[in-house]
Parts: structure tokens; C-alpha cells; sequence
């Protein structure tokens, strides 16, 4: 990694022109990914990512520039291009980095990246035999062990200089079940912050038989009925509502230009009471977690929404600056060729007052979407949308027939109205990420809830 | 570190290691953008980029590994690594290396300059003042960017293979939103280059959009003919190209296994793959296995003439490839180059005309997650505008459209006479005209 000394002479670098803030961001990652296709390991990719962004602000004036050439003159090259695009002084800025060492709440006992390979096959083996051997309709199977090492240093202006590490490991397996030329599909891919002794207590074989399961379940739906219901969405990855609905229009990204339905409506009250929502990146060794984050502040739990009450935003350095309100730690970013911003990290709505078999009984027709798929947000106006990957009608209180290819859209600010059921087995799901930082592992979660009325996409 | 030296420490470390048969692929990239907010350049990025990757055929196996940190001891490593990455290897896909094909079409010339920043600068700022300056509903949050990229790629082989392009784009971006007192809405556009006198039709386009969709009201839910405009029927393509990939075909993950030959759409209904297209951003004269790369109809009026295949894929099925390999990392994939639904004959207004009653989708959202290519179902998030009486009304949103891709291709009725391509893509990219599906399900109030 970039040695303090060398941080310190490019930070001085990009603030030579009058800058009032610099930072140096160096990553190197290493990522592998074991792949079975048809029953055969078909592909095993491995990369290492390696690079340096060098930013610098004035004001909420930014300038980006990332080279994977970390050679010490293509570096100062690098921060001397910043510094002319920044500003046109003068400045001789001296500065000291002292370096911090956060503790780390997330231990690693099995490192993948040193883990023999036909350890890794063996796990990944287990789940697709598992799903394939599930039910003779299953016809194909596909399943990805996936492992990155990702080492960063930030070190800026403020004289801060740190290094992380954090190691992420995921299976993802996929499932095809096809009876009279049809085809339906089920997946399953739990991911933590861990190595591979995630799979001691994720067992590959249940990884292999959820998706298989869904898969079977798909084949024998009927299609998903059209228009308005009462849904119930159940917990783990349905916590991709909020995530969705409401999560991205937190963000300061979004927030800090006014482009947020939720901007400016800090106190007041934008959900049902009953609604409680967090982001927390310090769960030990949960999927969306990290030490500190991607401008070197540590990670912190940050209560997004109290009983329906707007507490918090999540804010990175340009969207404090563009608030005035502190940051929370959730500055994120893919890697070095992406500028950070302001991210989710294990974002969820608590437990809440209902039963969950109560729940289920208060719905006379509606859906019971047992799992969801991902989704996308647009934050200006709060209109989202999310697939439904597993889903059953219910009726008079009773969940009944498998019904497939359902979508629910809505508005942000209107769904958070209509939570108005908030079970208690709150559970989480793992997802990645897309925004304007790149792509990043997120976790979402909920335990059940009732949304009174929501459109329900299907035929 | 230049790609000579590459080269040559590549044939070292190759020859050391034993290997007969491996191929090395060099990419760089330069890129540099200017973005705008409240009349101001809030952000000006610029990024150097390169990437190695190395495949060797090893106890008859195709191994991989790629870097972006180049040096000696790390090419020695991606040897290493590619070889003990080959021996985890079981599928009995054959490890091809590629020879050379007869001969190679050539790129037009293009410079490996990039724009100078005061040009982007000067031009994401008038473009940006000409978005408030079309209408007093424009408010803050209103954004610009214009960005350019030149990059090179190179492939070497065992078998003495050279190939190299170069390759370039330039876009604008305008991003409008507009506020009438009750409601926020944006609209996106791209266009294609960063010169000046092309901002001002830009603005337009993007402030005409955005103002369109203020006021935008319910839609019933039931069935309606739809039709989709072409940047949505791009996206469809997109999300459900990987049905046209003969190992998909093979794994039974696309449903057109076992389909060449026979009507699988309308009659209308044309589709190719042109890697050199005319108007495509990025064009290719060779895929990522060094194979020369051509036009071919994929579906010929209605009828599936062939799948794509890559080399090991097609020696499987006893074909010959259709120079469909795309690189993603050191693993070879199959994918389209530029596949576009060819155009029809009806102009939109003559397409609004045969639907008579129905919606014209202009915006659809999460494909990624509403769309299934192994099923070919997907339920996706609309906005768009109501078509009455055989002309385009009011604009509508928050509303589904559901179908199946494989039984669309067979509905479709009509399609407008311009093929429209994106101002920006990857290596991958579709075009398709607007298109006229009668009877689909919508799911409203």
C-alpha cells in the first residue's frame, strides 16, 4: 500500500492550487469465483483489482481521479491533475497523517483466498447435489462460490491515515425446473462478511434445496391476478421495500441536491408509527458490514426512522457539506475508479407490536409474498418497483395457491403510510447494491409486515 | 509497462511453465467527464485505466487470471495462477485457442485524444444553461455531464495471433426536472458526441419530456395494446438477449433450445447482430477469442436462423462460431455484439394509428429484477401516455405491464420505420424501432 510519506506528498500535491480538502483512497482487491454448471466446475475466475483515486474539494466543488498505474509518478501526475482541475491558486500545505487502527468486529477464521480450491468445490458440490437431487423436474443447476479480499488505506487532509481489510464470501445458487416445455426458476445466495466458516452455520445443502424448492413451487403456480391488494411481505429479503422505497431516497446522494422526496422532512412524520428503521453497518460479520467506511470514518448504527418519525439521514463528506449535518459512516464505494458517496450498509426495519399469525389472519383476499426479488427506486419521485420471486394468494386468513410473475409498484412516502402491520422474526437477506458509486454488498431486512394496499403487477 | 514488454515476459513465463497453447488480452482505457448543478461544474473525474488477462490451455483445460497491476513478478503469477486454475477445471467444453480467421475488417481511423476539459467544461455548462432557459418550471437538482472515453484493446496468441482496435466515444447527458407547484419529475436523455451546437436539441428533447409527464394520471387495470417505444423495446432485447446464447441453449437455461429453423416470431419480425453496425457507438472487428467478427440475421421474418456461439460451444453443437465470445475477465461468455430488431415500415403516429386504443410505454424500471430470460416472464413498472382514438394523449405512470418475451416476439404487429441505438452502451448493444404488441396485461388502479 501507499506509504504514509508518499499519502502525504500527494495530499499536499492536490491541495497546491487551493483546495480545501484532499484524500488518497488505494484499493486492492482480490476476488475469485468457483462456478458448477450441468454438474461440472465449468469456470474459475480470478482477478485482482488494483488502484488509486485521489480527490479534492472546494466548497461542494468536486474533482475525481483514479489511475490503476500506482507507480509514484503516475501518482503525483494523478494529484497534480486534481489539483489543476480544483482550483487555480496558490497554496503550500504541509501535511502530517497519523495513523489509526480501528478494531476489527468482524474476524475472519478461514480466509477463501488461501483456502485450498478443492475445499471451496466440495461446499459449492454439496448444494448444487443437493438442489438437482431435490426433484426429478429439476433440470439445471447452476451455483457460484464466490470470494473477494479487498484491502483499502484512506488517508486525507485531516491527517488521517487507515487501513482496511474486510473479507466477504457467497454462495449463489440457481435452480431450473421444467415440465411441458416450460421453464420456472428459484434462487438462494446467502453472502456474510466472513470466510468460509459462514458454511458452518449456512448449510450449502439448505442453500441447495431453498432454491430448488422455489423452483418446483414456480412450476406448479398459475399466474400472479392483477390490481390492488393487501400484501403481506414476509422477512429476510423482503426487507428490499424499504430498502427501495424509502432507503435510497435517505441517502444524502439524493438528499443533498433536493432531489429526495424525503428531503427536508427531517422530524416529521413519514411513516406508520409502527415503522422503525435502521442502518447499522457494526452487526459482526453481516453482509453489508465494515469497519470504517470508504472516507476512513468508522461504521456506526444509525436509526433511520423512529416510530414513523424521521431521524436521520445517511450522509457521506460532500452531503454533510451540502446538509451541514454530520456524517454517519456510510460512505461507500465499489472501488477506486468510482467517487464514494452516501450508501446503505445492513439497513432494515425493526421488530414490531403484531403477531405474525395475526397478520396472515387480517387478510381476507390479498397476496403473501413469501419471498421478493430485487427492485429499483427512482428517489425524485419515490415510484419503486420489485419482483416478487415466490409468492401465494391468501384468502379469508389462510395462505393458499402458488401464484408466479408478480411485481408490486408504488411511492415511497405512500407504502410507508400503509405499513400497517409490523410482525416480530425480523430476518435479513443479502443484495448487491447499484448507485452512482458502483455496485456493493448490501444487506436488507424486515420481520413480516401488512401493506393495507399496493398495485400488484401480474395478468 | 508497454504491451511489447508484455508480450514478451508473457512468451517467457509461457515458455518456462511448458505451455504450448495461450493467448493474452490487454485493454486500457482513458476517460474524463465534467458534471454540472445549480450553474456550477460540481464534479470533473478523470481515470487511467489497464487490465491483463491470460488464458492457457493446461492438462487440456482452459485455465484464466487477470490483473490490473502489471509487472514482472505479478505476469509470472497470472501464469501460475491460470494453470492451477485449469487443473479445478472438469466441464468437457474443448479448450480452443484460437488460430486467426481469414481475414480481419478494419476500424475507421479515430483519434486517441481526449476532448480538452475546458471543452467539456464550457459545453455541460451551455447545456446546462439551456435547460433553464427552456422553461420557468425548471428547478435546482437539474443536472449535465459530458464525458469521453478512447481505449485500446489488444489480443496475442500462441499461434502468433495480433489483433488490436481502438475505440472512442463521446456523450452529453441532460438530466431536466421540473417542478408545477404539486409534483417533481425528470426526464434523462443522451445524445452521442460533446459538440456544442448539439446541446441546444438535447435540452430541448429533455425539458419537452420532462414537461410531458407532469400531471400523469391512472390506468385501469386489464388488457391493452401496447405500444413500446424503442428505447424500451432495447431494454426487452437486452434483458432477454441471453436466450440467443447457444450454451444457454445446451444447459436448458433458454427456451429456444433445439429452435433453429423454425418460426419463433411474427413474420415482421427481423433481428441481427452487426458488431460493426453503422451508428453503433463502439464497434469490434474481432471477439473476445480473436475471432473476425460479422453481420448475421439471428431471426429472418419470423424465423430463428441460428443462436450465437462461441468457439467451444459451437464445435459442441457441430457448428462454426458466429464470433459471439466476450471477454469478462479471463472467462469467455456469449453474448451479442449489436443486436437490433430491424425496422418495420409505419411511422409512430401511422403505429398509434393500428393500435387505435391502448398505452405508449415510454419508461419501464428494475428489468433486472422483473424479468426472467429463463421463463421469458417479466412484470415491469411503467410510465407512459395513453393512446385514444388512434393518437398519443395523456401521459399515465405507476402502472405494470406483464407478458412473456419468447410469446411478444410472436405478438408483435407492427414496427415503426427507424431503428433507434443508444448514445452510449458497452460492447454490447441493442437497437430496436418502436413496436406494436395488441392485448397485453396491465396492472393499475
Amino acid at each position: 500500500m501507499i506509504s504514509r510519506k508518499l499519502a502525504e506528498e500527494l495530499i499536499s500535491v492536490a491541495l497546491s492550487t487551493g483546495a480545501d480538502f484532499a484524500e488518497v483512497y488505494e484499493e486492492n482487491t482480490r476476488s475469485n469465483a468457483l462456478r458448477i454448471l450441468d454438474g461440472k466446475v465449468d469456470r474459475v475466475t480470478d482477478s485482482l483489482l488494483s488502484g488509486v483515486g485521489i480527490r479534492a474539494f472546494l466548497g461542494t466543488k468536486t474533482v475525481y481521479a483514479s489511475t490503476s498505474d500506482t507507480s509514484r509518478e503516475a501518482l503525483l501526475r494523478c494529484a497534480a491533475s486534481v489539483a489543476t482541475a480544483i482550483a487555480d491558486g496558490s497554496a503550500d500545505v504541509k501535511v502530517h497523517l497519523t495513523e489509526k487502527i480501528y478494531p476489527n468486529a468482524h474476524p475472519i477464521r478461514i480466509c477463501p483466498s488461501s483456502a485450498e480450491v478443492r475445499f471451496k468445490t466440495e461446499l459449492l458440490r454439496e448444494a448444487t447435489d443437493a438442489a438437482k437431487g431435490y426433484h426429478e423436474s429439476i433440470s439445471q443447476v447452476s451455483g457460484t462460490l464466490l470470494d473477494v479480499d479487498h484491502i483499502t488505506l484512506v488517508a486525507n487532509s485531516e491527517g488521517l491515515y487507515t487501513e482496511n481489510r474486510s473479507v466477504r464470501t457467497r454462495m449463489a445458487i440457481s435452480a431450473v425446473a421444467s415440465a411441458n416445455g416450460e421453464n420456472q426458476s428459484g434462487s438462494c445466495s446467502p453472502g456474510r462478511c466472513m470466510g468460509l466458516e459462514m458454511f458452518e452455520t449456512v448449510k450449502p445443502a439448505e442453500i441447495g434445496i431453498h432454491a430448488a424448492k422455489q423452483a418446483i413451487t414456480n412450476l406448479g403456480a398459475t399466474y400472479c391476478p392483477a390490481g390492488q391488494m393487501t400484501v403481506a411481505i414476509e422477512n429476510g429479503f423482503g426487507g428490499v421495500i424499504f430498502h427501495e422505497a424509502c432507503g435510497h431516497s435517505l441517502e444524502a446522494t439524493s438528499v443533498g441536491i433536493g432531489m429526495s422526496q424525503m428531503a427536508g422532512k427531517l422530524g416529521q412524520q413519514i411513516a406508520n408509527p409502527k415503522v422503525t428503521a435502521i442502518d447499522d453497518g457494526t452487526i459482526p460479520n453481516a453482509w453489508g458490514s465494515i469497519n470504517s467506511d470508504d472516507e476512513g470514518n468508522p461504521s456506526q448504527r444509525n436509526v433511520l426512522i423512529r416510530n414513523g418519525v424521521l431521524e436521520s439521514y445517511m450522509i457521506d463528506r460532500l452531503g454533510s457539506r451540502r446538509l451541514g449535518l454530520p456524517m454517519t459512516g456510510n460512505s461507500r464505494r465499489q472501488g477506486y475508479e468510482f467517487e464514494p458517496t452516501s450508501r446503505m450498509t445492513n439497513t432494515f426495519i425493526d421488530n414490531g407490536p403484531d403477531k405474525n399469525e395475526d397478520i396472515i389472519a387480517s387478510i381476507e383476499y390479498g397476496l403473501y409474498a413469501k419471498e421478493m426479488g430485487g427492485g429499483s427506486v427512482n428517489p425524485l419521485t419515490g415510484a419503486f418497483n420489485f419482483a416478487v420471486r415466490e409468492g401465494y394468494i391468501v384468502r379469508n386468513g389462510k395462505i393458499c395457491e402458488a401464484v408466479r410473475g408478480a411485481s408490486l409498484i408504488g411511492t415511497g412516502s405512500q407504502i410507508l403510510q400503509d405499513i400497517d402491520m409490523v410482525g416480530q422474526n425480523l430476518a435479513t437477506g443479502q443484495g448487491m447494491c447499484g448507485s452512482s458509486s458502483g455496485s456493493v454488498p448490501t444487506d436488507v431486512g424486515q420481520p413480516l409486515i401488512r401493506v393495507s394496499k399496493i398495485t400488484v403487477g401480474g395478468r | 509497462m508497454n504491451f511489447e514488454n508484455i508480450k514478451q515476459l508473457f512468451k517467457q513465463a509461457a515458455e518456462k511453465a511448458g505451455l504450448e497453447e495461450y493467448e493474452v488480452y490487454y485493454s486500457s482505457e482513458e476517460s474524463v467527464s465534467t458534471e454540472t448543478l445549480k450553474h456550477e461544474i460540481s464534479n470533473f473525474s478523470f481515470s487511467t485505466s489497464g487490465g491483463i488477462s491470460f488464458r492457457c490451455v493446461y492438462n487440456g483445460k482452459m485455465g484464466s487470471a487477470s490483473s490490473e497491476l502489471i509487472n514482472e513478478t505479478v505476469i509470472e503469477e497470472l501464469v501460475e495462477r491460470a494453470m492451477a486454475n485449469a487443473c479445478v477445471i472438469e466441464s468437457d467444453d474443448e479448450a480452443i485457442i484460437f488460430e486467426g480467421s481469414e481475414s480481419y475488417a478494419e476500424l475507421p481511423p479515430m483519434s486517441s485524444e481526449l476532448p480538452s476539459t475546458q471543452h467539456l467544461k464550457s459545453v455541460s455548462l451551455a447545456l446546462e444553461e439551456k435547460l433553464y432557459s427552456l422553461s420557468p418550471m425548471i428547478v435546482d437538482g437539474t443536472q449535465t455531464a459530458a464525458a469521453s472515453f478512447v481505449a485500446e484493446r489488444m489480443l496475442f496468441n500462441s499461434y502468433g495471433l495480433e489483433l488490436s482496435n481502438k475505440i472512442g466515444n463521446s456523450y452529453m447527458m441532460a438530466n431536466a426536472v421540473v417542478n408545477n407547484g404539486e409534483e417533481s419529475v425528470e426526464s434523462f436523455e443522451l445524445s452521442r458526441g460533446v459538440e456544442t451546437d448539439a446541446a441546444d436539441e438535447l435540452a430541448q428533447k429533455a425539458v419537452d419530456s420532462a414537461v410531458s409527464k407532469l400531471g400523469a394520471g391512472k390506468v385501469k387495470t386489464g388488457k391493452y395494446n401496447i405500444v413500446f417505444d424503442a428505447r424500451q423495446m432495447r431494454s426487452i432485447l437486452s434483458t432477454f438477449s441471453p436466450v440467443f446464447s447457444a450454451k444457454n441453449a445446451l444447459l436448458g437455461l433458454s427456451l429456444f433450445a433445439g429452435k433453429e429453423g423454425t418460426k419463433v416470431a411474427a413474420d415482421c419480425v427481423t433481428i441481427t447482430d452487426d458488431a460493426m453496425r453503422d451508428g453503433v457507438a463502439l464497434k469490434t472487428t474481432f471477439d473476445g477469442e480473436g475471432v473476425a467478427t460479422y453481420r448475421k440475421d439471428v431471426i429472418k421474418d419470423g424465423v430463428l436462423t441460428t443462436l450465437l456461439y462461441d468457439l467451444s460451444t459451437a464445435k459442441k453443437c457441430g457448428k462454426t462460431t458466429t464470433a459471439n465470445g466476450h471477454r469478462g475477465g479471463g472467462a469467455i461468455s456469449i453474448a451479442p455484439f449489436t443486436m437490433c430488431i430491424e425496422a418495420g415500415s409505419l411511422t409512430l403516429d401511422q403505429l398509434f394509428e393500428t393500435a387505435e386504443n391502448g398505452i405508449y410505454v415510454t419508461e419501464m424500471k428494475g428489468f433486472h429484477a422483473g424479468a426472467d430470460a429463463v421463463t421469458g416472464d417479466f412484470s415491469i413498472e411503467c410510465a407512459g401516455f395513453l393512446i385514444e382514438n388512434g393518437k398519443k394523449t395523456v401521459p399515465v405512470k405507476t402502472f405494470t405491464v406483464a407478458g412473456n418475451f419468447f410469446t411478444l416476439l410472436q405478438d408483435i404487429c407492427a414496427l415503426s420505420d427507424e431503428v433507434s441505438l443508444p448514445a452510449a452502451s458497452g460492447f454490447t448493444t441493442f437497437g430496436s424501432p418502436a413496436v406494436l404488441v395488441k392485448d397485453m396485461s396491465v396492472a393499475g388502479e
